[in-house]
């Protein structure tokens, strides 16, 4: 008898039981949101940090409405949050659905309206850093909105922007474009360099003697040994010293498949003590780092390529001002 | 074991089998293999015209169990090419100690 009331406990018990998984179930019909950072490396000026914006609700809820990010500074006028949804295919690519109009920025606010019956979507928010944010900490509150009034929002960061520049690809031509000015970041022909003689700090030279490997080189003005050949233009004097590097194929310079990226901090640790103010035989993916005469900048100069035919050499560089 | 804590074993070989120079960008600044006289203990070494005499990481490889007196620790400054530098190797029972002295020579301008 004692036991046939236990079996019936024991049923009541269970009962409640899955009417409480059922209960918990009910708890899911919210909106929900999740973000990942997909750049990696410094979060330089002029550059994205590119997020990737996750939100859903059931089917049954409801639809998403709008979805939002402010950041702590205002980014630069070409920050958008993409108005597609992103899913990936068979063959492995990103196929972007449109769900909404284009985003609009309003001060540090960036929102997308969808304009599609949609309960699920991933969107895409770069940033680009403006001049505002550098050597700052930018935070990022993305949030979503759905049609029956529920709000959600994820918070990303704080991220700290970089204090060093950067510019790509600047073209040095061997007795033309050749002197190179670190505080422009910039190769001049004689001409300019006369008149802008304090801020040449290299020369580009490209020499194929036979015997030797001279080829591409970078020399200061001061150091006439290894500038066979040239005739500085006058009042070019400065002396930088310099610190040569193979296969520091950085990223944002090389833009090449190497995860490998310089930021503030690389610059102050580099010793350039006893250090030459010239570096012979560069070659595509070789890099040197330089400091200013005056220890104003340190940069680093990396090779991009080199064309024997037009002399040329084509460098992109990261410059962090010292003092 | 000795004061740096390394096995004494019964070799008493002493001698550099082979040696580089290396440039701060880590690649070689040699323009030929060096010449080594294990006779004469000396080491000839030409480099690169235009080679940054102040800043490089001289290796020596080592016969079995010998030891090098002193420490490479880091960038070796061979500028004072009048005063070659030397170093000694220790051979596995320590009890052989030969002074091996390096030559750079710098490549002419052609």
């Amino acid at each position: 008898m004692q036991l046939k009331y236990y079996n019936i406990i024991l049923l009541v018990f269970f009962v409640l039981s899955f009417s409480a998984c059922k209960k918990s179930d009910d708890t899911n019909l919210v909106l929900k949101n999740d973000c990942i950072k997909r750049t990696l490396g410094p979060n330089v000026v002029g550059l994205n940090i590119e997020f990737a914006y996750a939100m859903a609700l059931p089917k049954s809820a409801g639809k998403i409405v709008s979805a939002q990010v402010e950041a702590s500074i205002a980014g630069a006028p070409t920050t958008y949050l993409e108005s597609r949804s992103f899913y990936t295919n068979a063959s492995g690519v990103d196929v972007g659905i449109a769900v909404g109009s284009a985003s609009v920025n309003t001060d540090n606010k960036t929102v997308v309206t969808f304009t599609k019956d949609t309960c699920a979507a991933t969107l895409r928010y770069f940033y680009t850093v403006p001049e505002a944010a550098r050597g700052k900490s930018v935070t990022f509150t993305f949030s979503a909105t759905a049609s029956n009034g529920e709000t959600v929002s994820y918070t990303m960061g704080p991220y700290t922007c970089t204090k060093m520049d950067m510019k790509l690809d600047q073209v040095a031509v061997d007795n033309k474009a050749c002197y190179f000015s670190i505080a422009d970041m910039a190769f001049y022909d004689a001409a300019t360099a006369t008149a802008n003689a304090s801020k040449i700090d290299l020369v580009y030279l490209y020499r194929p003697i036979t015997g030797i490997n001279f080829n591409y080189a970078l020399v200061s003005p001061a150091n006439t040994d290894y500038l066979p050949g040239v005739t500085l233009p006058s009042g070019l004097t400065n002396s930088t010293k310099m610190v040569k590097t193979w296969n520091l194929n950085d990223f944002n310079l090389a833009r090449l498949q190497y995860g490998v990226y310089i930021d503030d901090a690389d610059f102050t640790a580099v010793d350039f003590t006893n250090a030459p103010n010239y570096a012979l035989n560069l070659k595509a993916q070789a890099g040197t780092w330089v400091e200013t005469a005056d220890g104003k900048y340190r940069a680093y100069i990396y090779v991009n390529s080199v064309t024997a035919a037009t002399s040329s050499m084509t460098v992109s560089i990261k410059r962090y001002q010292m003092k | 074991m000795d004061s740096d804590g390394l096995l004494i074993t019964t070799r008493a070989q002493c001698y550099v089998s082979n040696f580089e120079l290396l440039g701060v960008d880590f690649l070689t600044v040699r323009t030929a293999a060096a010449v080594i006289d294990t006779t004469a203990q000396t080491i000839n070494c030409t480099v690169f015209y235009g080679t940054d005499l102040k800043n490089l990481y001289p290796q020596f490889s080592l016969v079995t169990d010998c030891k090098l007196d002193p420490k490479i620790v880091g960038k070796t400054d061979f500028s004072d090419l009048a005063h070659p530098k030397v170093w000694t190797v220790i051979s596995g029972n320590r009890k052989v100690k030969k002074a091996y002295t390096v030559y750079i020579t710098v490549q002419p301008k052609p």
